[in-house]
């Protein structure tokens, strides 16, 4: 297999664009695909400020990457969410990435700042925290965004992810969640930033790769809260699919994003008001991280009375 | 050829022509892994030798993003 630009072996096969670079010419590519996708949708630009939403592993850290050679000017910030061995490995790869090229990482310590870890999270039903854990991301990535003034927070969601997520919506029929989904969250509320997805035109196997070939130090290992996650069983199944059929998965998505969405929006705007007990944006009277830690305290009140 | 399986660097012991054939030998998808010699990723047609060593990354990542 040959490089399409400068035909010396290729390293890297994109086959939904039936297509393969070389080591040399790939970054290039992959970052022209991000900032067609920020064009294109016109999720920033080189005057605005990003808060990337930085996780330690490959696609938050291959956006950084890609949005700093690109020119854009773009902080991180990472969640110490307190899961054992896997979070300071990731924050090790958040501190590693900033500390090398002198970038500004903004953290928020949840054990530290807020008395819990996500592990504590745990949904009774399912034994996962992952439903919760993502709750308190979306929560603080919004809140220091805002806090700090940021135009937009940018998170490293790939196609994979985008396409899983739709599966898994459509299965499920969710048609709330279905009505909402995209590569652009506009702002609907003086406290709710803008969030942007510019990798979710790029799988997952390619930011794989440009994090490789850039050298970026990430951490490979999963999350083991994640172990048995159905993200992680719609993505096999639509990797299978993939197998035989290349494109699948950005056919799926991008024509959910061209003709399903319109069709599954509701008429009906939500109103957004303030939490009554912390003034974060939110549907409710009281926001879903206010709900959840409130439900965690009665547990271990209850937990507490009863040990005695 | 001798195969290192990450995170956990599980090793294998292979028979495949190429990239490609090794990946479905591990029952693998194409779209899960990048398979690496010598730092450097290799394309499913590259051909293989039973003297190579080679890495197998999974890409795959879950939970909530």
């Amino acid at each position: 297999m040959r490089c399409i630009r400068c035909k010396a072996p290729a390293n890297v096969e994109v086959r939904r664009h039936r297509s393969a670079f070389c080591a040399a010419c790939y970054p290039g590519w992959f970052r022209n695909q991000v900032e067609r996708t920020i064009a294109d949708e016109g999720m920033f630009n080189r005057d605005q400020r990003v808060l990337v939403a930085i996780s330690g592993g490959k696609d938050s850290l291959a956006l950084w990457h890609a949005l700093l050679e690109l020119g854009y000017s773009a902080d991180g910030m990472y969640i110490r969410l307190g899961i054992g061995n896997y979070s300071q490995h990731s924050q090790a790869a958040a501190e590693h990435f900033a500390g090398k090229r002198g970038l500004r990482l903004h953290q928020v310590d949840l054990k530290e700042e807020y008395g819990f870890v996500v592990p504590q999270l745990r949904n009774q039903r399912e034994g996962k925290p992952c439903a919760a854990c993502g709750t308190v991301k979306r929560y603080h990535f919004n809140k220091v965004a805002v806090d700090l003034g940021y135009d937009v927070v940018a998170t490293g969601h790939n196609l994979v992810d985008e396409a899983a997520t739709l599966f898994g919506n459509v299965i499920h029929w969710q048609t709330d969640f279905l009505g909402r989904q995209g590569p652009v969250l506009e702002s609907t509320h003086p406290k709710l930033a803008r969030k942007v997805k510019p990798l979710y035109r790029l799988a997952e196997r390619d930011t794989a790769a440009y994090a490789v070939i850039e050298r970026i130090e990430y951490i490979l290992e999963e999350c083991p809260m994640a172990v048995g996650a159905k993200s992680l069983e719609y993505k096999d199944a639509l990797n299978a699919l993939e197998e035989r059929q290349p494109g699948l998965k950005h056919r799926f998505l991008v024509g959910f994003l061209r003709n399903g969405r319109q069709a599954i929006r509701s008429a009906a705007p939500v109103e957004i008001r303030e939490c009554r007990e912390c003034g974060q944006p939110t549907t409710g009277e009281v926001c879903s991280y206010c709900r959840m830690r409130e439900r965690k305290r009665r547990q271990l009140e209850a937990r507490k009375a009863a040990a005695g | 050829m001798k195969v290192t399986i990450l995170p956990a660097r599980e090793l294998r012991e292979v028979d495949a022509g190429d990239v490609g054939q090794l990946l479905k030998a591990l029952n693998f998808h194409q779209d899960a892994y990048l398979v690496i010699r010598s730092d450097e990723i290799l394309t499913r047609d590259v051909r293989l030798k039973s003297t190579d060593a080679v890495e197998v990354w999974p890409v795959i990542s879950g939970g909530c993003r």
